[in-house]
Order: structure tokens, then sequence, then C-alpha cells
């Protein structure tokens, strides 16, 4: 065969005469994107992702259908060229609809892989489950149990009835196998971290470096390990064996020291720190109370130094009697339940907006006021005195107002509306800042300010968890314990981490979609959430017991049943996603109607979902020129243009045998249904 | 003495209400022959009546099928006659269409009475080579749309060493609002055939197709009818083979009219284009090399064989040669079919063929709907195929749209892209989805959601639109946009910064009001408002208002009219 020489970006390849461009280019290993193209079938030169430029004549052309002449001097990668292919990948993501990740993975700070670990619980692989947990969430034991379950929230099931009961599947999960498994670890590698604070951002930035071989010594002011999971968070939600465990495994992985009273400032310094470690994290959470803004509030106890000091009592301590908590968040429920457990004959909680504004999960809410708690709505601290022993609380009465900067309506006082309340305790919990030891770079609200990327703070100093982002949850302070450890990791390398680009196309939020919206791969049957398993409230009343018990595995297979297993059949190998995320394309960037095509699950094993198609052509062609049949065609013309079935028939089984159009199909709008 | 009577029986005619009037002849005139031909372009004045004599034509416009025409008709009476102005007919050439309307369309006789089939008989005679020569000297460039040298075409159908080779005549003429297509095949039908036939001679090709859409049904009686005339006359024989001629019905699809999208309809597959090298002149129809020429290319070949090459490449401009049909429609006086030479300038067909008043006329729009404005400004423009791409329209078919002073260029450019994004085949990404892209962008402009940079994008996206498509429709696709930006960005930034439509075309931008003072209280508008928005007292209530316009019609006295959004309460 005669050859002849071109040229792509450069390099110059000698190639067979006849051959595309794109051929001659993967002879070479010169990766041209192309989405349309099959080696099995001739040409579509639909996606025009291929394209290239002739630099001799200034035009572009689809790689895929233009033969290589001699002495062609080719663009593949130049700006003007990946420009071309973004808008290409821009204009297809803009019609196309469907679920790149499951809308629970998204909501998951973490992004832990939510579908699939619901998936191993339904099919009562527990342990898979929790390995696939633990990929993103190193504390399942706690987090399984404190977590406000952002992915619940946004689950799709609640379109229909209500979310399924995702963190249940953590928790079990942790439940049976946490004490036994353990992850491969590598070799310790000799490089060593530095870090300050053990709670739930340090703990996760010493597993993450673990998981790479990296040793660490987590140092933390207080007796015992576990942050605000021991001294924030009460026995009854999350009792503290269960948290012993946890951090058991700590030191099980081998590498992890623990040092425990050894406070910044006090006994800790971090120049001495950065000399002896090869770098050193800061996680020191968000403990400060934040102040009443009310007269003699010092009369008050803060909320989580409250706390703190019944857990450092273990949980017991005097009765509070009667006691007023003033806030509406997690840590003001914690509060007020715990003065119920304490005893105390009468507690209050007094909120200055309505039920509606509070932070506080909602389930909290109603498990407080289920244990007797009488909620005082638009009532806001005024000043604290002491009479007789007794505190005399001053408030006034709110109204909303305007929504504020935060979207929630403020609060206005209503002029001569002030009453006095008495009590016994009164306790703040409205709220905590970060308490920075001198020499860290703060942001305007007092956290630690880091890079975004890599959640560096200046040279070796990386930070993460409550004291990077104001007080948050526990996920999301392994979600920032994890970037950390990557950060150091890179920075060991001598590179700056970035979270690779990832897109996701979504449907929408369930409150913007109806059932008939959704694509079901499995049958949608309505059915019950299963009930949480609760102590008698006698005894959830008096004692410090954990107030729900774990479900059975029967349990969550069952409630495994009811998801709807939202994400693509072809998340791990969507070529349209690839090149999207690897020419910066985003779905948003080009916005305009989506066409609405029905999909056909009618067939056992494969799912049909026009709704994702590209009109790439494949399918169509594979199915006239490999398999000799024209069972799907396309239809229409325009951008209404898209594949059927011969008369709208359902594929025939004989395909399940065939598949060579699924297999071929460069998205997940012909996939099998079944998901690995 | 009158020796016949010719009605204008071509669709432009008959939607006049010419067949009413030819009937009405035939039935009430004796001793006259009365002949049903073609256009000759001139429709604003359908029904058209020839009386011809022996010192030359009369012509009579707006015919009626009673008896008081026909008397005046007969008695050759000044009334309604038809006086061809000095400022079309000195400028317009009639080569191609010099038979147009004058003759029997399906009297193969009456064509060969006018030295029809001579330019075959006479290429039966030459080397095919020769043929080919001859049509390369002439410099003919395809008139469908593409401009390729037609000499240099079907040398390469020539050269080919193949036992079949196929001949398509693209009369699929999908251009909305351009006819010249349809005209020649309905009045000159022979002529069209004499070229294919002389083609088949050059090229040695060894059957024709004549693929011409399903909405031309008098065109394709007259293909028919002719045809079973050469064939009767066995003037099909050439190259010692009996060449078969087929007629095929589009289905309508413009992009039918793409040559590989031809090819894949005529095969019998979903017509979409491919892409090209291969050319169909390597391999086409069924893999057999395949020469397509457009109708009016075709109607050009008897022409070229009779005078010469040299002669017929005497008219014109150094690229563009010969004469060219335009198809004239939009806002102007005269709207019609009309044949000049390359090279003359836009202004003479606007203002003067087109009798459009100066400072009336705001563009044209050149080439169909993915053809390009040219500004008013730039009317002394030489119409040739380079001076108009210079200016960022292209040649097309023919089709010539006047816009007139009180249109929207964002509207107008808008109501283009309509029609090419739905006829896109939807194969290519940025054909496909780019084009309905620009068109919401387009549709939120007009409606005064514009945002800033939307202007940008859509340059951005249709420069690539037009780089990242396969075939001529993606790739021009986008010219009424970028052009009507090139020469109106000062119109897209009021709609989209101001949220103006200076032209008040835009009706999301506009707003009705009622001069009271003009008012006569007749409540014609009332009466005729569809959502009662005009009060008792005559105000309108533009919250109701769907700006429809009914009452703009009826008001006798021009008292209501269209103002800025917000002007009307002010
Ligand atoms: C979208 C599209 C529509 C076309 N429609 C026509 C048409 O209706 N008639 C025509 O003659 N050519 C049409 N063409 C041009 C043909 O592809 C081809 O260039 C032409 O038939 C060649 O003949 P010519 O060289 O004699 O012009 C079209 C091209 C495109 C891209
Ligand atoms: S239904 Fe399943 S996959 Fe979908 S959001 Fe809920 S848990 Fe996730
Ligand atoms: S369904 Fe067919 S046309 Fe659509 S993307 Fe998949 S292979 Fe391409
Ligand atoms: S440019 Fe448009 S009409 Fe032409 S092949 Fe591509 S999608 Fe079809």
């Amino acid at each position: 065969m005669p050859k002849i020489t071109i040229t792509i970006d450069n390099r110059k390849l000698s190639v067979e005469n006849g051959k595309t461009i794109l051929e001659a280019a993967r002879e070479n290993d010169i990766n041209i994107p192309a989405l349309c193209y099959h080696d099995k079938v001739s040409h579509n030169t639909s996606c025009f992702v291929c394209v290239v430029k002739d630099t001799k004549t200034g035009q572009f052309m689809p790689s895929c259908a233009a033969i290589a002449t001699d002495g062609m001097i080719i663009e593949s990668e130049s700006e003007e060229v990946q420009s071309m292919r973004q808008m290409a990948l821009n204009l297809l993501l803009s019609e196309h609809t469907g679920d790149c990740e499951a809308p629970c993975t998204i909501a998951c700070p973490a992004h832990a892989q939510v579908e699939e670990y619901v998936r191993a619980g339904r099919n009562k692989e527990l342990l898979k489950a929790l390995q696939i947990i633990k990929q993103r969430i190193p504390l399942p034991m706690s987090i399984g149990r404190v977590c406000p379950r952002f992915c619940e929230k946004d689950c799709r099931r609640n379109v229909k009835d209500q979310p399924v009961a995702i963190n249940d599947f953590k928790r079990l999960a942790a439940d049976m196998h946490y004490d036994t498994y353990m992850e491969d670890l590598p070799e310790l590698n000799g490089k060593k971290v530095g870090i300050v604070g053990a709670g739930p951002g340090g703990l996760a930035i010493a597993y993450y470096l673990r998981l790479n071989g990296i040793a660490s010594a987590l140092y933390d002011k207080m007796p015992q390990a576990g942050g605000m999971l021991r001294y924030g968070i009460p026995e009854y939600r999350l009792p503290k064996q269960i948290l012993d465990r946890e951090i058991a495994h700590f030191d099980k992985m081998g590498g992890i020291t623990i040092l425990c009273n050894r406070e910044l400032g006090k006994n800790l310094n971090i120049e001495e720190l950065k000399n002896k470690y090869d770098a050193v994290a800061i996680a020191i959470g968000s403990w400060k109370p934040t102040s009443m803004r009310a007269e003699g509030e010092e009369l008050a106890a803060g909320g989580i130094q409250w706390l703190e000091k019944i857990a450092l009592n273990n949980w017991s301590g005097e009765n509070p009697w009667k006691t007023i908590v003033i806030g509406g968040g997690n840590t003001a429920m914690d509060c007020v339940r715990t003065s119920v457990r304490l005893g105390s004959p009468e507690v209050y909680c007094f909120y200055r907006r309505t039920e509606e504004e509070m932070p506080a999960e909602q389930i909290e809410i109603d498990e407080a006021r289920e244990e007797g708690v009488i909620f005082e709505f638009l009532t806001a601290p005024v000043k604290l005195t002491e009479k007789n022993g007794k505190k005399i609380f001053t408030c006034i009465k709110m109204k909303l107002g305007e929504p504020d900067a935060s979207g929630r309506r403020r609060p206005l006082p209503i002029e001569g509306t002030e009453f006095d309340a008495e009590a016994d305790t009164v306790i703040a919990a409205i709220g905590q800042k970060t308490a920075a030891p001198k020499g860290l770079i703060l942001n305007r609200w007092g956290d630690i300010e880091v890079d975004s990327d890599n959640y560096q703070m200046a040279d070796n100093i990386f930070s993460a968890g409550d004291c990077v982002s104001g007080p948050a949850t526990v996920v999301e302070a392994v979600a920032g314990g994890r970037r950390a450890a990557m950060g150091i990791i890179s920075y060991f390398n001598n590179e700056k981490y970035k979270e690779s680009y990832i897109i996701n196309v979504s449907r929408g939020h369930w409150q913007s979609l109806r059932p008939d919206d959704l694509i079901y791969l499995r049958d949608i049957r309505k059915s019950d959430r299963q009930k949480m398993h609760f102590i008698p409230i006698e005894e959830r009343k008096k004692t410090f017991k954990e107030v729900t018990n774990s479900f059975t595995v029967e349990e969550i297979a069952t409630e495994g049943e009811r998801c709807y297993e939202c994400s693509c059949t072809a998340k791990n190998d969507c070529r349209l996603k690839d090149f999207a995320e690897m020419y910066n394309a985003h779905p948003e960037t080009i916005k305009g109607e989506k066409l609405r095509y029905d999909f056909d699950t009618r067939h056992p094993a494969i799912i049909l979902d026009r709704n994702k198609c590209i009109k790439c052509g494949i399918c169509v062609k594979v199915c006239k020129e490999v398999v000799n049949l024209s069972l799907i065609g396309f239809k229409d013309r325009g951008f209404g243009t898209h594949i059927d079935t011969a008369f709208g028939e359902v594929l025939p089984t004989s395909c399940k045998e065939c598949g060579e159009c699924i297999e071929a199909c460069p998205v997940g709008a012909l996939d099998w249904k079944e998901k690995s | 003495m009158i020796k016949r009577i010719k009605i204008g029986i071509g669709s432009c005619g008959l939607a006049a209400g010419a067949a009413e009037v030819f009937d009405f002849f035939k039935e009430n005139v004796r001793d006259i022959d009365i002949v049903g031909v073609g256009c000759i372009g001139h429709c604003y004045a359908e029904p058209i009546v020839e009386v011809e004599t022996d010192n030359g034509s009369i012509y009579y416009h707006s015919a009626k099928p009673n008896q008081a025409y026909l008397d005046k008709v007969l008695n050759m009476e000044d009334d309604f006659r038809l006086s061809f102005r000095p400022e079309r007919s000195d400028r317009e050439l009639p080569k191609v269409t010099k038979l147009a309307g004058k003759i029997d369309p399906i009297s193969i006789d009456e064509y060969i009475q006018h030295g029809g089939y001579e330019a075959f008989q006479k290429a039966l005679k030459m080397k095919p080579a020769d043929v080919v020569e001859e049509v390369k000297i002439s410099g003919l460039r395809g008139r469908g749309g593409g401009g390729f040298p037609t000499g240099l075409k079907w040398s390469y159908l020539l050269a080919q060493q193949s036992g079949e080779k196929v001949l398509i005549c693209n009369a699929d003429e999908g251009d909305p609002g351009a006819f010249m297509d349809r005209s020649l095949m309905e009045s000159v039908p022979h002529q069209v055939l004499e070229g294919m036939l002389i083609a088949v001679r050059a090229t040695g090709a060894t059957q024709i197709f004549i693929y011409c859409r399903a909405e031309y049904p008098l065109a394709i009686k007259h293909l028919k009818i002719a045809i079973n005339q050469v064939l009767d006359k066995k003037l099909n024989r050439i190259n010692g083979q009996e060449i078969d001629i087929h007629i095929k019905e589009g289905a309508g699809a413009f992009v039918c009219g793409e040559e590989t999208a031809m090819i894949h309809s005529l095969e019998g597959n979903r017509g979409t284009p491919r892409f090209r090298p291969p050319y169909p002149t390597d391999s086409g129809f069924k893999g057999y090399p395949t020469l397509i020429n457009n109708v009016e290319t075709y109607a050009n070949i008897p022409i070229i064989i009779n005078e010469g090459g040299e002669e017929f490449a005497s008219l014109g401009t150094e690229n563009s040669k010969g004469t060219k049909l335009f198809a004239l429609a939009g806002d102007l006086k005269y709207p019609g079919l009309v044949e000049v030479p390359m090279g003359i300038t836009l202004s003479e067909v606007v203002y003067e063929i087109g009798g459009a008043e100066k400072g009336s006329v705001k563009a044209v729009q050149i080439g169909g709907p993915s053809g390009g404005c040219i500004p008013a400004d730039q009317f002394d423009v030489k119409i040739d195929y380079d001076s108009l791409e210079s200016l960022g329209a292209i040649m097309g078919s023919g089709g010539l749209i006047f816009i007139g002073n009180n249109r929207c260029m964002v509207e107008t450019a808008r109501y283009f892209l309509d029609f090419t994004a739905r006829e896109s085949c939807g194969k290519c990404t940025f054909c496909r989805v780019g084009t309905k892209r620009m068109l919401e962008y387009l549709e939120n402009i007009t409606h005064g959601k514009g945002q800033p940079g939307d202007i940008d994008f859509l340059e951005d996206l249709g420069n690539k639109i037009i780089k990242g498509s396969l075939c001529g429709l993606g790739q021009t696709a986008p010219n009424p946009v970028l052009s009507t930006i090139r020469y109106y960005k000062n119109e897209y930034q009021k709609h989209v910064v101001e949220k103006q439509c200076e032209a008040r075309v835009c009706n999301a931008l506009v707003d009705l009001y009622l001069d009271q003072e003009k008012c006569i209280e007749c409540g014609l508008c009332i009466k005729n408002c569809p959502v009662n928005a005009i009060s008792d007292d005559f105000v309108i209530d533009n919250e109701i208002c769907t700006r429809c316009n009914s009452c703009i019609e009826v008001c006798p006295t021009d008292a209501i009219g269209r103002t800025a959004r917000g002007d009307a309460s002010a």
C-alpha cells in the first residue's frame, strides 16, 4: 500500500492512503474525540465532535469522514478546534435530559455513592455497602446516626411518597461490619502530618492520608478524641460507646496516633508542628458561643459549653429544673432534650421566628415535642436578671417582616409586648464561632481562610472542618477533610490539588417533577418508608439511651426496594459526559427547550430513553449494516429529529441476544436496564 | 388581425384566476385560437392575456372571465392594457425565458418552430468533449445555489469510465418565495429537457432522473407530456443508447434539494446529506458517477450550444456570466420573475425593475432564507457571485425578497432562521441544535428578554454553525442573522438594552394607542377586537390587547397606532 504523509498537531505521520484522518490519528495514538463514530459501520458525521481544521484550506471537517491526503496539515487540539468541540458538546448537552448521577449522591456533601450502597443493602450485601460508604464517609457509625440527611431531602422518592431511609443503610452496614472490616492499606511512605483537632474533620484528614500511605498524629485539647461528636452531640443520639468503636478503627489502621489534652496556644504550637511534620492540618472546629446581644446574657449558659459539661460528666448531672433554651438550631434541640433527660419538669424553647424558619431538623423538633418540650415562637430575649435564685428572663414578641439576606423573613419586635419569664436555667444556643488561635489567616466571618481547591492556608498548613466552613455538619466536615487530605498528598507530589471537573445533567429537583416526569427502571408501586424503632417514650425522657434502634437486614432490604435507581445506566461509560468534561462543556451554558419523549421499558432487559439520545445514528446503522435488520430509524426533522423503532414496536426480545446497538450507543439512550 | 390569444396559465396566473378566464375565453371565442401559455414574469398583473397580431402583441392585465372583458380584448381597446414600463424592459434580458409565456409549453412542434432542439442536434454532431469545452468556455455556473462551474462538473463525469452514469435534474426548488424553476418547467419544459439531453450527449450519462417537488403539479404535468413527446420523436437516442427519463416527486423537504440528500432520497432512503468527498460525480446514485444540475442551469445549455460559449461569456462580469432569473417578492410594487444580465446593479433591480420607491426599502434578502441581507446603502453592488458574497450574502438560486422600511430586522432574521431551523435534516449537532438555539435567543430578544452578551453569543454560535455543518443548509442558515447583526447591530442593541423595537413590529415591545382627536367614534374597532380590549370610551387596555392589529386595520381614520411599550399610557 502506498503511504502518504500528513501532519496532525505538528506530528508528521506516515499512513496508508485512503484512511480517514481519525483512523490515521488513532493508529498513531493521537486521540481525537468522536461520538457518532463507530468502527463497524459507515460514518454518520453527525456529532461534529471529531472536527479538525485543515490549515491549508482553513476548513473545518469531521475527521471521521475526511480522507487524509498527502501533505495535509491538520490541527486537532488548537484553541479554535477545542472551542468548536466545546460548542458542539454544549449544544448536545443543551438538549440532553437525564441524571448523570442520582440526586441523593449530588446532595450528599461528601458525594457518597448512595444509589450504589442502597442497592447493596437491598441485596443484603452490607459489607459491600460499607465499602462503598467508606470511600466517602470514614465515620459511618456516627454519620449513620447524626446526619441531617441531605440526601433524603433531595430523594426522588419524595415525588411519590417519602424518601428512601438512606442514612439507615449506613447505620446498619456500620453496625454489622465496621469493627471487622479493614481497608486495603498501602505501606506507610515515611511522610507524616500533624493534625490539630481529632473531631470529624481531623479524623477524616487522617483517614484519607492513611489510605494513601501517610502517617499522622492527631492532637486534641479535650481528654478524648471525637470533638463535637463526643462533647456536642448528646448520648441519646450518638452513644459514646459507639463513638469509641468508630475511633478504635483509626488506631487499628496503624500510623495514626491520637494525643489528647493538647491545646494550641497552651501546650501546643503551630511553628513547632510545622517543623516537626511534613505538613500541618488545622481542624479545630467552631466552639465559641455567639452573643445573644441581651443585657445580662452572662447569666445564661452557652449551649455547646453546657452540653460539654454534661458530656464530661458522662451524660449525667444536676436537674436544671425549669429550663428555657434560646435558639432554633440543632444545638438548641440537643439542649432541650438533654434537659428533659436530666429531670427538668418544664422545658421551653424560645425562638424569634416561627417553626417554619427553624434551622433544626424537623425530626428533632418533633421528637423534642414528643418528649414534652414547649415551643414559644416569635419570642426574642431582651434582658436577663436574677432574683431570689431565679432567673428573670425578659422577652419581647416578634412579627415577621421582609425577607433578609438569608431569604428568611426578618423578625421585628412588636412594641409594648415585653414580658417576663421565670426559670432556673437559661441556655443560649444561638450559634458558635470559630476561635482561631493567632497566626492563622481568617476570612471576614472569623473562619480560617483556605484555597477552595486544595484547602491550603499557607505553605505546609492546611485546614478543614467547621473552623473553615463555620459551624456545619459532620458530613460536611469529613467532605472537607478529604479535600484537605488530597491537597496535602498533591502538595507532597509538588502539585496543586483540584477536584476533577465533573458534569452533572439532571432532570431537576423532585419538587419540580411529577411522577410521570421520571424515568423508572423499577416498579414504582406506593410503599411506605420503614418505620423507625423508637424506644418507649418514658425511657426516652428518663435515660440517655439511644432513641432509636437500627433496622434489621430484612427491613433494609425491603427499604432498598423503594429506591428508583435514579442515575443513568451509562453513568460509568457515557462518552458525552467524558468529552464534556474533557472540553469543559457545561449543561447550563446554552439554555433552551428540551423535548420530551416517552421512554420505553417494555423490553425485559433494555431501556430506550430518547431524552438522552444525541442523534448520533449509530444504533440505526448498526441495526441496518451489522445486524441486517432495520428495526430502528430516524423520524421527523430539525430539532424534533428522534429515533424510533419501526411502528413504535417494542424492541424484539431477540435483541437481547444481539445487543449490538446497545453496546454501541455512546450515551445511555439505549442501554441495559441492569446496573452493576 | 388577431392571430391567436394566449392566456398565462402558469401557477401564478392560476392563482389569480386564469383558469376561469381561459375556460370562459375558450367557450365564447369561436374563430381564434386560445392557447394556454406559461409565465412572462409580470406576476403583479395576472391573469394576463396576450393578443397576438401581425404587427406584434398587445397585453391585457387583470383578466376577468366575463363578456365585457372579453369584448375589450377582442376589440383591442385601451382599457386594461398592460404597458411594459421601460424601467423594466430596458433592463431585463430574456434569454433563458425568451420563449416563456410566448409559446405553448406542451407543444414540441411549436418549440421546434422557435428553434428548439437545434442545439441538441448540433451537439449530437459535436464530440462530447467539445460540448463540455463549449460549456466550460461559457463560464456558466450552477444556478441551483452552489455556483459551481458547470463545464468543469461535466468534465468530471465525462472522465469517468463507468458503464452506468446518472444524470439528475434538480427541480426541488425549496426556497420559499422562489419560483424560477417552476416557471421554466411550466413554460418551457422542452428547453429544460433539451439541456439535459445535451448533457447526456456530453457526459455519457445513461439515465435521467428529474427530482421535482410534488407541490408543482403543473410543472410535473408539463414535463411528463414533454417527455412523452421526446420519446415519441426518439430524441432520447443518444450515444447509441435509449436513455430512460424518470420523474421522481419529492416529498417537500427543503434539504432534499441538496445533492447528496437528493441521491439518498432517490435511492429510497431518508433524505439526509452526507459528507463530500466523494462528490456525486465520483460516487452518486447507487454508487454510479452522477451529474446533478439545476433546472435553470440546464435551460441555459441550449443557448450556449446555439450561440457558442464565447458569445455567452461576453455577457456578465469576470466570474459570473450570462443572465440570471430572479423571483422578486416582498415589499415592492411589481413582484414577479425577471431575467437580468449578470453584473446589473442591485439598485436597478430594486428601484427600476421592482418599482420600489427610493427610501421605501431597507434591505433585500438575497439567496433565499439562508442568504443574507444587503442594506439599501449597498445597493450599488453588482449582482455577481463574488460581490454578493463579499457583502455576506449569496447569489443562491435567485430569490430576492424586498424588506420594507417598516420591518424589524431582528424579527426578519428570526423569520428566515425559523424556516431553515425547521428544515434541518437533524443530522449535524450544530445545525440541528445550533439553529434552534439561535432561534430561541432571537425569540428572547424580540420578546424583550434579551440579555447582554446575547448578540455576541449569536455571532459566535452562528459562525460555528457555518464551520461545523455538513451541507449548505447548516453552512448558510446563520447568514440572515449574521448579516443583519453586521448591518443593523444598533437595532439588535435597542431590543436588548432598551427593550425597544423602533419599527414597532415586535409585539412584546409595543403598545397600541388610540388617538382621541382622530377618532370619529364609529365603534368599528370595538366591534372587531377579538379580546374586548377597547372600552366604550375608546381607550385600549394594553394588558388585554394581544396586538393582533384588527382595530388598526378597520379604523377608517387611522386613529389607532403602535407605539413603544409603556408610551401609550404616558
Ligand atoms: C439545503 C440545500 C437545498 C438545496 N436546494 C436546491 C434546490 O432546491 N434546487 C437546486 O437546484 N439546488 C439546490 N441545492 C444545491 C444542490 O445541492 C446542488 O448544488 C445543485 O443541484 C447543483 O446544480 P447546479 O450546479 O446546476 O446549481 C441545494 C443545496 C442545499 C445545501
Ligand atoms: S430514589 Fe434512590 S437513587 Fe433516587 S434519589 Fe432516592 S435514594 Fe437516590
Ligand atoms: S440511541 Fe442511537 S442515535 Fe441515540 S445516542 Fe444512542 S446510538 Fe446514538
Ligand atoms: S447541515 Fe443541517 S441539513 Fe445539512 S446535513 Fe447537517 S443537519 Fe442536515
